[in-house]
């Protein structure tokens, strides 16, 4: 096929040709750029609208990331408070732990005595290191064991366990020495007020 | 080359830069999707931290009721004495109040070990000598109704009358971390 010159040579004056035509296949050139144009107007107006669905879509995901961030700090907040008081319980507990009143258990050894025993010294001291353990130490006034062994029986029923248990008899005094460890652990309750027990032998 | 050529070039130049600006157009539109697809990646991974956060805050809360609970009963008891002054002077009003032989006293403020939650107590040194009953009687009721009080040591013995005790305690009380 033949390409007319009129119809591509659009911005030809109508004069004569001074110069030789142009070979067939440069006559393709103006064609590609009307084809060119075409193109890149269709091409441009889909990268257009995909370009600006982007950014659209860009914006919303940051603003989503963004507000996803904000509750996901608050939620840290929340666990690092939440994290704070655990500790805070943790050392209180572990105060109240060694905190059980001693009272009942003075009084649980006073009225364990038997009319011919007596408590010549009776000292309790809280391990500085593990205060929830007692270094339990006595001296009786009495000729034989049989005191002792009512004590601690008395003293187990208040759920305390001995450890290291030492003792000596000797001149009418029997030396005791062992470490009190409680078995009861304090509750979430308030404080019961029947703990403590009436102090008459 | 005469003009022909000439026109025929530039006409091609134009054809070239329609050509470019289109490519750079699709570059800018790429780029973009890219933007876009990181954009999302950020929020997929924002939002499943956000789910493991909540998660782990949930579970924190499970396992910790009790804990929580007992810290909601005891803390005004830890909070009621706040101060080593108010601590001595409650002290002193219940030793005077109960109207005890009282042969010393003493207090001073000592560090607590690892306890951050508690980092100091008021200790009291105190020395009586009176009946056995009172002393004892008197010893409960400040247990019980100073239930954060600790004996750190006791130390009885016998006095210097039939029925009379002598008691040599060291209390310790508990100062809170404000």
């Amino acid at each position: 096929m033949q390409l007319s010159a009129r119809q591509i040579d659009d911005f030809k004056t109508e004069r004569k040709d001074i110069t030789p035509p142009l070979p067939v296949i440069l006559r393709l050139v103006p064609l590609l750029l009307y084809c060119s144009i075409g193109v890149a107007v269709i091409l441009g107006s889909i990268f257009f609208l995909q370009l600006q669905l982007a950014v659209q879509k860009r914006e919303n995901h940051r603003a989503q990331t963004g507000t996803l961030s904000t509750q996901t700090q608050e939620a840290r907040n929340q666990r690092t408070a939440l994290e704070a008081q655990i500790k805070k319980a943790t050392d209180i507990e572990a105060w109240v732990a060694s905190s059980r009143p001693l009272q009942p258990l003075i009084v649980e050894i006073a009225r364990s005595m038997a009319p011919h025993s007596s408590i010549i010294d009776l000292r309790l001291d809280r391990d500085g290191d593990a205060p929830a353990q007692l270094k339990f130490s006595i001296k009786l006034g009495t000729d034989s064991t049989k005191q002792l062994d009512t004590t601690l029986e008395k003293i187990a029923r208040l759920d305390y366990r001995t450890f290291s248990p030492q003792q000596s008899l000797g001149r009418g005094e029997l030396d005791y020495r062992a470490t009190l460890v409680s078995r009861l652990q304090r509750s979430s309750n308030a404080p019961a007020a029947g703990e403590r027990k009436e102090g008459t032998p | 080359m005469n003009s022909k050529h000439f026109a025929c070039a530039i006409v091609a130049i134009l054809i070239v830069l329609l050509v470019q600006f289109t490519l750079w157009f699709q570059n800018s539109r790429s780029k973009m999707q890219r933007e876009a697809a990181v954009a999302q990646q950020a929020e997929l991974a924002a939002a499943q931290q956000l789910t493991r956060e909540r998660t782990q805050l949930a579970d924190l809360r499970r396992q910790s009721v009790d804990l929580i609970e007992f810290l909601r009963t005891w803390q005004p008891y830890f909070e009621s004495i706040d101060s080593p002054q108010s601590a001595e002077v409650n002290y002193t009003m219940r030793v005077k109040e109960a109207n005890l032989v009282n042969l010393a006293q003493r207090f001073e403020q000592t560090p607590v070990k690892g306890n951050a939650s508690v980092p100091t107590a008021m200790r009291a040194y105190l020395t009586f000598e009176d009946d056995y009953s009172r002393l004892l009687n008197w010893l409960g009721d400040l247990e019980a109704k100073m239930p954060t009080m600790r004996i750190s040591s006791i130390r009885v013995s016998k006095g210097t009358r039939a029925d009379d005790l002598r008691m040599e305690l060291t209390l310790e009380h508990p100062m809170l971390r404000k």
